[in-house]
């Protein structure tokens, strides 16, 4: 029996997002520490002075709440703050101020693609720490703290056990993701710390285990293995790898009659495995208590409708639209609804095209273009679509006058390269091309005569039953006409002549 | 009441002596004895006092500077390029947010 088939795996995700406000969570210190000069975003409250108390940030709370609504989660009416304490230099007052008892968003969900749910136990508000760095010198170990993060908004979401594997905690990660700077409430950037994945996982033998009321309990006198937490995950691609390393070793001393202890890990990606750090034998003692310097804040239906207004239609959303009314390929429209940017840029093409092309066919050029040139060049250069400069009237000009056969899609493709790498005029270049078209139509005649004569060899075999022939013929009169002529017009001329 | 101070010390990173810990603890649970008296009291039709605010009135999202570098640092016992310095090995068996 192979081991996939004996075991089960068994994930639950944590991920924290750092929200797009302007200043911190619990005082107007600016939240833009990326970069700047250590201890300049700072103030009584965010180094924890005495005396100094929390005043919350409303649009931090809008949205925590507005994840809570994209995730289909309830959201509570009345919000408690709790302060959780422990002893770290990053944290200046001794305690946390986070969310223990009641989170403002709870039981929500979303969808992957294989149809399984991953459920969302809750969706809390807290605040961020500060930025501390290890070092040692003469055998001295000493730390160097940042207070400029300390105190930024903080959201945590929190799943239950019911991911089945790393490619679908991969998935969700990465729909979070989406969700986040689709509605602009995170950067979620990962290799910057905005967002940050925390997986813990198990491994069980199948059939000995179920899943009952968001946990994992034992069948019969089965005994669970401990579950094991991964940390220091610094890409999306890393949540994969990790989960899929930490599995397999997990597989591995099971196999081998190893006891798993319950433990944290460290992703170490340079070396692609994951590192022991501490064994978690007790319990976490934070001593949770509610927080007394914040009152407590009512939200109102008006409050969640105001905050609902600002969900647009989501990648889910658009990729189904586009494969249901613009008959797009699955593929294509995920990977165009992937980000809002890339959408946005589709939809405003799609809708140039359509007076001319009709809907449906504006739909597929406009995602064939993008699909094609534009991210081949948008992966060479590094650089995003939008980031191309490319007047969108221009691009379906471009796209309308190939369709019309004025020239070939690759003479269009060269022509917007070069138009994207030496910031011509699309227009003015479409404009060239046309004339030199017209220049050369009376002539082409003439130069498919001139090509039969000087392609002898082509020629003969192309009367002697080789059709292939014909496309090396059309080919050398492209050169010659620099790509403005049709290729079917020239196939049909240069027929009719060798017919002769 | 029973109260483990040890425990206590240790969450708080306070070492404590053999001497300290048996003068702290009858201490420490006198003070929690005279609080739990509050629990014998019955409030059953008492509302409670916690003060509500509506969301809409909380603080708006803007930003404003706060204290200087320099002013930052002033409490720090020790510095370096700006960043408070702290000696000692800090990594402990409780974790991070």
């Amino acid at each position: 029996m192979s081991e996939s088939e004996k075991y089960d795996v068994i994930i639950g995700l944590e991920i924290h997002i750092q929200t797009n406000t302007k200043s911190k969570m619990f005082c107007s210190c600016p939240t833009g520490y990326f970069q700047k000069e250590p201890n300049t975003h700072v103030c009584p409250v965010c180094l924890g002075l005495p005396g100094a108390l929390p005043v919350p940030n409303k649009r931090a709370i809008e949205l925590c709440i507005l994840m809570g609504l994209a995730t289909n989660c309830d959201i509570d009416k009345e919000i408690y703050f709790d302060r959780k304490h422990y002893f770290y230099p990053d944290l200046p007052k001794g305690y946390q101020i986070s969310q223990y008892k009641r989170a403002i968003c709870t039981d929500g969900y979303i969808d992957l693609k294989n149809g399984n749910r991953v459920e969302i136990e809750r969706i809390h508000q807290e605040e961020d720490v500060a930025k501390s760095t290890h070092h040692s010198e003469n055998n001295k170990e000493y730390s160097l703290i940042d207070y400029n993060k300390s105190g930024v908004p903080l959201i945590e979401i929190v799943t239950k056990p019911c991911i089945k594997s790393a490619q679908e905690a991969k998935e969700f990660a990465t729909k979070i993701r989406q969700i986040s700077r689709y509605l602009n409430i995170s950067f979620a950037d990962m290799e910057k710390g905005q967002m940050r994945c925390e997986p813990n996982i198990s491994v069980q033998e199948k059939g000995k285990w179920e899943y009952k009321d968001g946990k994992i309990l034992p069948i019969g006198d089965y005994k669970l293995n401990s579950k094991v937490e991964v940390k220091n995950i610094g890409s999306i691609t890393a949540v994969e790898k990790a989960i899929e390393y930490e599995v397999k070793r997990l597989v591995d001393d099971i196999e081998n009659g190893k006891e798993i202890i319950q433990q944290t890990r460290g992703w170490n990606a340079e070396k692609g495995v994951t590192e022991f750090q501490r064994s978690k034998e007790t319990a976490d003692d934070y001593r949770y208590m509610p927080e007394p310097d914040i009152l407590v804040i009512d939200v109102t239906e008006e409050d969640i409708e105001r905050i609902s207004s600002e969900i647009v239609e989501l990648p889910d959303e658009k990729t189904e639209r586009y494969i249901s009314s613009w008959g797009i390929s699955e593929y294509s429209a995920e990977v165009i609804s992937s980000t809002k940017e890339n959408a946005t840029y589709f939809e405003n093409l799609q809708k140039v095209l359509s007076p001319k092309l009709g809907e449906k066919d504006a739909a597929i050029e406009a995602s064939n273009w993008l699909m094609g040139t534009l991210y081949s060049i948008s992966n060479e250069k590094g650089i995003t679509v939008s980031e191309m400069d490319i007047d969108i009237t221009e691009l379906a000009l471009l796209i309308l006058s190939f369709k019309e056969g004025i020239f070939t899609k690759n003479k269009a493709e060269e022509l917007l390269r070069e138009c994207i790498e030496n910031g011509k005029d699309i227009t003015a270049e479409i404009e060239n091309l046309k004339q030199a078209k017209n220049d050369t139509s009376g002539d082409i005649d003439n130069i498919v005569e001139e090509c039969i004569v000087q392609n002898p060899k082509a020629v003969e075999d192309y009367k002697s039953g080789k059709d292939a022939s014909i496309g090396f013929l059309v080919g050398k009169i492209m050169q010659a006409t620099k790509g403005t002529a049709n290729p079917n017009e020239v196939r049909n001329i240069l027929i009719e002549k060798l017919k002769r | 009441m029973k109260i483990d101070v040890k425990h206590i010390a240790d969450l708080s990173r306070i070492t404590l002596s053999e001497e300290e810990l048996k003068q702290f603890t009858p201490q420490m649970e006198t003070i929690l004895e005279s609080v739990e008296i509050l629990t014998t009291v019955n409030t059953d039709s008492v509302q409670p006092m916690k003060k509500h605010i509506p969301l809409e009135k909380l603080r708006d999202d803007v930003s404003r500077e706060g204290l200087t570098q320099e002013e930052v640092l002033k409490n720090a016992k020790y510095t370096e390029q700006g960043y408070v310095k702290i000696y000692g090995k800090i990594f402990g068996d409780i974790e991070e947010s």
